[in-house]
């Protein structure tokens, strides 16, 4: 019955265009050793405080929004205003607490570190 | 057959109309580009723009990674050549998953709409992305003309 109410109240959403500026995927290099996975992203024109890092349920998403002013008229436009936008898949392995993020020259840096329990362990072998 | 341009002209709106419609029902549609092209493939080099600013124009270049070291600019008139080569920046001792980040070396020439004065010129390097300020020179530079 509830359910019903619901649909039968159902407003007709139509949203205006959501967002304004384009989405663009960001080239990434991933890298990974024993003690953690490395992901460089290029983010030209991103500045520090207009990226998010996010992590929630494994998933790993990047957004950087670089906004750029014209300053006088333009002759001619080959970039703009873009979202960086990206969502990875982090294996559980991954200590969420250690992560850490660094942006230099456009690129952004993560580091994914690897949980104790996740790092290969060699095993003695007792004499018995 | 259509005897007036009316009809045409209402069958057209009626397009236009469905077409609004659709766009509304996928707003996202065509905003996600795929990824940014990769330099060699479809450009001979960095996306710039180019904007007049009076007494001077000026440049932005997107340059990820890049130094002032790995990079070369020459200028000549309203002749700009751009040039670089951007380094892998692999970390030893790690094994890649992904490689996307294309390492090359490019070369890119400009023809300024006006001339610049090369003296003057100044180039900053923040976040990946290249400003080149190039002050017009004298002759180029707009002028007031004052009415007799």
């Amino acid at each position: 019955m509830n359910d019903r109410t619901k649909l039968v109240k159902r407003e007709e959403s139509m949203p205006k265009t959501s967002r304004e500026i384009p989405a663009l995927a960001p080239l990434v290099d991933i890298y990974e050793n024993e003690d953690e996975i490395l992901l460089y992203a290029d983010m030209p024109g991103v500045d520090k405080k207009d990226i998010t890092v996010n992590i929630d349920n494994g998933k790993l998403s990047l957004s950087g929004v670089r906004k750029i002013e014209p300053t006088g008229a333009v002759q001619w436009e080959e970039f703009g205003n873009v979202e960086y936008q990206r969502t990875f898949s982090v294996p559980q392995t991954i200590d969420v607490d250690k992560i850490n993020a660094e942006l230099k020259d456009g690129v952004l840096r993560l580091h994914l570190t690897k949980s104790e329990a996740a790092k290969p362990k060699q095993i003695e072998i007792k004499a018995a | 057959m259509w005897t007036r341009w009316s009809d045409i002209d209402r069958m057209f709106n009626a397009m236009d109309l469905l077409q609004n419609r659709m766009n509304r029902m996928f707003p996202d549609y065509g905003k996600f580009k795929s990824f940014p092209a990769a330099w060699d493939a479809l450009q001979s080099g960095p996306s710039t723009n180019l904007y007049d600013v009076g007494d001077h124009l000026e440049m932005k270049i997107e340059l990820p990674c890049m130094t002032k070291d790995d990079l070369n600019i020459k200028l000549q008139g309203n002749y700009l050549e751009i040039s670089g080569l951007r380094k892998s920046d692999t970390p030893k001792g790690y094994s890649a998953h992904r490689v996307e980040r294309v390492t090359t070396s490019f070369t890119r020439s400009f023809t300024l709409p006006s001339e610049v004065d090369t003296n003057k010129v100044q180039a900053q390097l923040a976040n990946g992305l290249l400003t080149l300020t190039l002050p017009k020179s004298e002759a180029a530079k707009p002028k007031q003309i004052e009415i007799n």
